[in-house]
């Protein structure tokens, strides 16, 4: 039993070698997978070879445009045309999280260093919130880029907003941001919250989050992976450039 | 009309061709019952099982009996938007004093309407649906789903992509788990241990990823069989990998049962008496921490289950410590499960025919099938119209029953052994509104 106490501290250090090198250098594929990839249209797109068609209408009628916001990431269209890997192992164009426009100017002089965060479900599927709270785990280890979790909204200032919008949650939704301090971000993470994603049609499903409250970045992913979620709190404080380095 | 016998567990209730139906298991000889719905349910259960079909936006609210009132007694409200449970749901916890008198959970804060959503949809389409409402027993979900329309069809299905199902669901089976695991250890400060099983947990997660190309196994079933096969080459590697993180899970269990910290927080933690577990239609590990022997991947064998060696894990201490226990003994019979399953996957296109749950007795296309998810068993009931689309669609999901008897775990517990019920006994609203 005594041996025990040696055993984790050499998992200790062995975790070091576990956290992500991201945002330093680009994930790896294992840290945002092949399925994390966002569908782009290539030369040879034909939906009469695929019979079923784009579930969310996240595609064009024209067929060459993907609106990642409504894409649940269901690789459907692959028949028809569809790239998701080019096969390289790079990951420099799976980054995706983007900037809704209203964000603040000088969100790095004010978040640059230190950003608490809360999360809010407002009806998703559990696999959202889970990939959030993954970001906690030595794989991706939020803290050592001072990054923490807040459970109350009046510490936060940040919230990360996960789920289909449901009937029951618009009032709690609201008075969550309410009670945030300014200046405060929202980021809308995974296709739910973005736009509906598979639920689009649900009766459970009253509006994109945007349209219940002011949003600064939207995570696209059904699930989106840690990584792409982590981006985008980066780029919410103010650290990235839209191309994903680090500024 | 009658009431149930001492055997007969009542499991869920449906409609179908606008009549009710019950479907009631017969926990002696493993047989499920469907019959029409004279009987008298017990209020409470009845209530959760009618009310569970309540539209998006409308709460329910499992008051199971009498209000609690008199001097001294509080009521205060949990949720929806807690970092304790992080999901949207909510609870009113009477209490007393430190003493929890009554918990009363309150669902559908996160109701999409599933079951609603797949009306009229082709199953190969309606798998997007039901495979999302609950990503965290997705896989259990949709080859719930799939088998049910399968046997509805009479279709027959490869045996292989059967048994890559039985791959996936114990994958999925580990890692929640792990999950409940590494929160328990959080819930006890343990933060070395609750590091560990995260990280463990997202070594199954990439596992998933790599071999059926995606963390949460969305997209991996198909009617009629399975999107992507494994090839012999990865059932090999993810064979090696799965049994080193089955041995680092049970390193990290000893050392976690070698403190006394630990222990003292599970042991004696919200008692659920086997006779309550019973009464309450407690399923899962929930209900085998309470001696209660049941698991559908024995009383109800889909393929392959019938053919590989699945141990029957129960602890007879009714605590959170029994239910911890379950959880991590079958860490270790998945890892010796998967072992089999990659190993003698056949591989030379054998078919085998539907699993004979059709209930034509109900009307044309109907077919019900029951998987046994992370957190106990999962309950389907599939009806297809003329045209070959969804007309009926019945989820009976596991967390939904497990509500009750964790409330009933927590009566004249302390405030603080909250988190340790509600995390021992697996609970998901995602699963239990969807
Ligand atoms: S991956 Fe699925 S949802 Fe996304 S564009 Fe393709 S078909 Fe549509
Ligand atoms: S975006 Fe996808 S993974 Fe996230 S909550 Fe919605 S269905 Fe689940």
């Amino acid at each position: 039993m005594w041996d025990m106490p040696k055993i984790w501290v050499f998992r200790g250090l062995k975790k070091g070698i576990l956290t992500t090198a991201y945002p330093k250098s680009q994930p790896t594929s294992e840290e945002v997978p092949t399925a994390s990839l966002p569908p782009r249209p290539t030369d040879a797109v034909d939906w009469s070879a695929g019979e079923r068609g784009c579930p969310t209408g996240a595609i064009d009628s024209g067929g060459k445009r993907v609106d990642l916001g409504r894409c649940v990431y269901c690789r459907l269209c692959s028949s028809a045309g569809f790239t998701f890997d080019d096969g390289s192992g790079s990951r420099a164009g799976a980054l995706q999280a983007g900037l809704t426009g209203r964000h603040a100017a000088g969100a790095r002089r004010i978040f640059g260093r230190s950003l608490h965060v809360m999360m809010i479900d407002v009806g998703s599927c559990n696999a959202c919130n889970l990939e959030v709270l993954n970001l906690s785990n030595p794989y991706y280890d939020l803290s050592r880029l001072g990054i923490a979790f807040t459970n109350s909204p009046k510490h936060a200032d940040a919230l990360i907003v996960v789920g289909a919008l449901n009937p029951a949650m618009v009032d709690a939704l609201k008075m969550t941001y309410e009670s945030m301090p300014e200046p405060k971000l929202v980021l809308s993470v995974g296709a739910c919250a973005i736009s509906g994603g598979i639920f689009r049609s649900a009766e459970g499903f009253v509006s994109p989050v945007g349209d219940a409250i002011p949003v600064d970045v939207v995570v696209p992913g059904c699930p989106p992976s840690p990584v792409q979620i982590l981006e985008g709190l980066l780029l919410a404080a103010g650290r990235l450039k839209e191309t994903g380095a680090m500024r | 009309m009658e009431r149930l016998g001492e055997k007969m567990q009542l499991s869920s209730v449906f409609q179908a061709g606008g009549l009710n139906y019950a479907l009631i298991s017969d926990t002696e000889t493993n047989k499920t019952i469907i019959s029409e719905l004279p009987l008298t349910l017990s209020e409470e259960f009845g209530a959760l099982l009618r009310g569970s079909g309540a539209k998006p936006g409308s709460p329910l609210v499992l008051e199971a009996s009498g209000r609690v009132e008199g001097y001294g007694v509080f009521e205060f409200p949990y949720g929806p938007v807690s970092w304790g449970v992080p999901e949207a749901g909510a609870f009113s916890l009477m209490t007393y004093g430190e003493r929890v008198l009554k918990v009363v959970p309150r669902l559908n804060f996160k109701k999409r309407g599933i079951e609603r959503a797949v009306l009229g949809r082709t199953p190969e389409d309606a798998l997007l649906f039901v495979e999302r409402s609950a990503g965290n027993f997705s896989a259990a979900y949709s080859t719930c789903f799939a088998a049910a329309v399968e046997d509805s069809l009479g279709l027959e299905v490869p045996s292989e992509a059967r048994w890559t199902r039985a791959v996936a669901l114990e994958l999925e089976r580990i890692h929640n788990h792990l999950y409940v695991f590494g929160r328990l250890a959080e819930a006890a400060s343990q933060n070395i241990a609750a590091t560990q099983a995260h990280a463990l947990r997202e070594r199954v997660l990439r596992l998933n990823s790599r071999h059926f190309g995606h963390r949460y196994l969305f997209g991996i079933n198909s009617i009629g069989g399975v999107s992507r096969g494994l090839p012999k080459d990865e059932r090999r590697t993810l064979t090696t990998e799965v049994r080193l993180i089955g041995r680092e899970f049970s390193e990290l269990v000893q050392y976690f049962l070698s403190s006394r910290i630990f222990l003292d927080r599970l042991q004696g933690t919200a008692k659920l008496t086997r006779k309550d577990a019973l009464g309450l239609g407690t399923v899962g590990p929930s209900a085998r921490g309470s001696g209660v022997q049941w698991d559908d991947r024995l009383t109800f064998p889909l393929e392959p289950y019938e053919d590989i060696y699945v141990n029957l894990e129960t602890e007879d201490g009714e605590d959170t410590m029994a239910r911890t226990m379950v959880r991590v003994k079958e860490v270790e019979s998945s890892t010796i499960a998967l072992r089999e399953l990659l190993d003698r996957m056949p591989s030379d296109g054998t078919k085998s025919g539907p699993h004979r749950r059709r209930a034509d007795s109900l009307g044309a296309g109907f077919s019900f099938c029951r998987v046994e998810s992370p957190s106990g068993d999962l309950i389907q009931a599939v009806q297809l119209d003329g045209g070959g689309r969804v007309g009926s669609l019945h989820v009976r999901p596991p967390s939904l029953v497990n509500w009750l008897p964790f409330a009933r775990s927590l009566e004249g517990t302390v405030f603080t052994d909250f988190q340790f019920a509600f995390e021992s006994f697996g609970l998901s609203f995602a699963d239990s509104d969807r």
